[in-house]
């Protein structure tokens, strides 16, 4: 079934604005990811460079990160990314409860992370002392890259919980569902730069 | 079993689902086209990718565990 036929709003008449501009919604889309991106990489890079150009890592007076907690939050992130993917499918399937459902489970996936990423940060600041503002260049490019991806993914979670509203009042049709589309490539984009920051943080 | 122990093992037990479940979809979408297709088969090649390196991670394969005893 081709997009046209299926372009069609909530009173099913023909949405010709859509099917015109559709390709060039994705394209600015796919551009505004990548100046994301170049974003991270810069903080990414200037992080590396900072790293290597000292005596050792981590700096004397601070322990190596523990893995164990930022893995298991990485798979509740990760996880989420699998249940946006199959959100977007069942969507294309006309599935809807099971997308509701999917969708659902990704903001809750979500929150989790960012309740994760709240516990580790009292527990560097409160129990080791690893601040943003006094720990140096750890501490700064630490907080700096995952607060940054942490804003992310709290923007990202609003943005969900905006197409779940949207959803429910009928918005998105089978043949009509940019915002879904943007949504669940948002979503895998903040899940991948945190596959880069937990490499780089907590395994190299 | 210590808290980490558990972490641990959340990590390597929600690792190999979700490796699975981002290798599979990509699996499935391997044929499909157009510039989005395109995109969502890379970004769920590296979070199977991603699944992969926190599972390593829960088996202490990868990364920083503290000495026995620590």
């Amino acid at each position: 079934m081709s997009v046209a036929s299926l372009a069609r709003g909530a009173h099913g008449e023909l949405d010709q604005l859509y099917i015109e501009t559709r390709e060039l919604r994705l394209q600015g889309f796919l551009l505004f990811l990548v100046s994301d991106c170049v974003l991270f990489s810069s903080f990414i890079f200037a992080y590396l460079y900072l790293r290597n150009s000292g005596q050792g890592w981590p700096p004397p007076g601070i322990q190596r990160l523990d893995v164990a907690f930022a893995a298991w939050n990485s798979v509740v992130l990760f996880g989420s990314g699998a249940t946006m993917h199959y959100a977007l499918e069942n969507f294309k399937h006309g599935k809807w409860m099971a997308y509701m459902w999917f969708l659902l489970a990704t903001i809750v996936l979500g929150a989790g992370f960012l309740g994760g990423q709240a516990y580790e940060y009292n527990h560097l600041i409160y129990a080791e002392h690893v601040t943003w503002w006094g720990s140096g260049i750890f501490g700064a490019s630490f907080f700096t890259l995952t607060g940054m991806h942490g804003m992310h993914v709290f923007f990202g979670v609003c943005y969900l919980t905006v197409l779940v509203l949207q959803s429910s009042a009928g918005v998105y049709t089978r043949g009509k569902y940019f915002g879904i589309t943007a949504g669940t490539l948002y979503w895998h984009f903040v899940d991948v730069i945190w596959v880069v920051l937990f490499s780089i943080f907590y395994l190299l | 079993m210590n808290a980490a122990t558990i972490e641990r093992l959340g990590a390597v037990i929600a690792g190999i689902v979700v490796a699975v479940v981002a290798f599979y979809a990509l699996y499935k979408d391997w044929r499909a086209e157009g510039t989005e297709n395109q995109v969502f088969k890379l970004m769920l090649l590296l979070l199977g990718l991603g699944a992969v390196l926190a599972l390593l991670a829960g088996l202490n394969v990868v990364g920083f565990a503290p000495p026995k005893g620590a």
